[in-house]
């Protein structure tokens, strides 16, 4: 059995490379058309993720706000993929916001409160965004 | 003396007028003028000048996959829109007095060369009416308007000053590497 350990482990290193490649990739072709590519946005209507998406995840139904908004929840993206994509974006937008005890997405998560899609946004944003310990 | 002199100016001036006109003068002065400013203008010297240099590490412009000129170029194949290159810009910049637009249609397209797929971001130029030449369509990956995330039949010059659009780039922002 001993002889086979390496190639196994070659092949668990080479997928992981793989994974951690595609969310940047992902973001690109599934975000960064409005989000831009250092996640600034548009003020008044395409919301920054600098310095902001990581503060969702602190406040009750903000997590579950992350993965049900409409670009997420409709996005072609397999739960998998959409895991690692808001992983992806909450470390690279948001970094100093990450608590020490920060749970990252994971498929079964994003499976389980993917659908449906919020159909109304504005309030539930608001409303999280009030929760949010001032700075 | 003087007589002999005038006597020679005459028949000369005569026999000149006998055989010109003033009409003939100013034809031929007419055609010299012409003549040499055009002489400039010929293509000679330019059928002889380089041939243009393919991008680095893209085809030969010579071919179709490689003219960014046409809608067979490789960046264009998720491209719906008219060819900044044809409306007085080129594949990755704007025509001039048209600004671009931040938001933009993401796609990728293999380059025929080393075979990778590049993640290709399609700005639109806006600010001024549409160039109306060089449409090109391919819009690969574009589905209908029922997936809204993934339809391209938007106006993209939302984000820009002016949402007047009037054509698109084809911008390189990245490799795609394989899915995992």
């Amino acid at each position: 059995m001993k002889r086979f350990a390496l190639p196994a482990i070659l092949v668990a290193a080479w997928t992981s490379l793989a994974h951690a490649e595609s969310a940047p990739i992902n973001y690109m072709l599934q975000c960064q058309g409005c989000h831009l590519a250092d996640g600034s946005g548009k003020p008044g209507s395409v919301p920054s993720l600098v310095d902001s998406i990581g503060r969702f995840v602190r406040v009750p139904g903000g997590r579950e706000y992350l993965v049900r908004v409409p670009g997420s929840s409709q996005s072609s993206l397999s739960d998998q993929d959409l895991a690692r994509v808001l992983n992806y974006m909450i470390r690279s937008f948001g970094p100093a916001d990450v608590a020490a005890d920060f749970r990252p997405f994971d498929a079964v998560e994003v499976t389980q409160v993917r659908r449906p899609p919020l159909s109304e946004t504005e309030s539930v944003r608001r409303a999280l965004l009030s929760a949010m310990e001032p700075r | 003396m003087s007589g002999r002199m005038d006597r020679l100016t005459a028949t000369l001036t005569r026999g000149l007028a006998r055989r010109t006109s003033r009409r003939s003068f100013l034809g031929a002065l007419g055609a010299s003028l012409v003549g040499g400013a055009a002489g400039p203008l010929l293509p000679i010297a330019r059928a002889e000048g380089p041939a243009r240099e393919p991008l680095p590490g893209e085809p030969s412009p010579d071919s179709a996959e490689g003219n960014p000129d046409g809608c067979s170029y490789w960046r264009y194949c998720a491209i719906d829109g008219f060819l900044s290159s044809c409306c007085g810009g080129r594949h990755n910049t704007c025509p001039p007095g048209t600004s671009m637009s931040p938001i933009t249609w993401l796609g990728t397209c293999r380059n025929p060369v080393d075979g990778k797929d590049y993640v290709i971001s399609y700005n639109d130029c806006c600010g001024k009416d549409a160039c109306g030449r060089c449409f090109c369509n391919r819009n690969e990956g574009d589905k209908p308007i029922y997936y809204t995330h993934k339809n391209n039949d938007l106006n993209w010059c939302t984000g820009a000053p002016s949402m007047i659009y009037n054509s698109t780039v084809a911008v390189i922002v990245g490799v795609a590497t394989r899915k995992g």
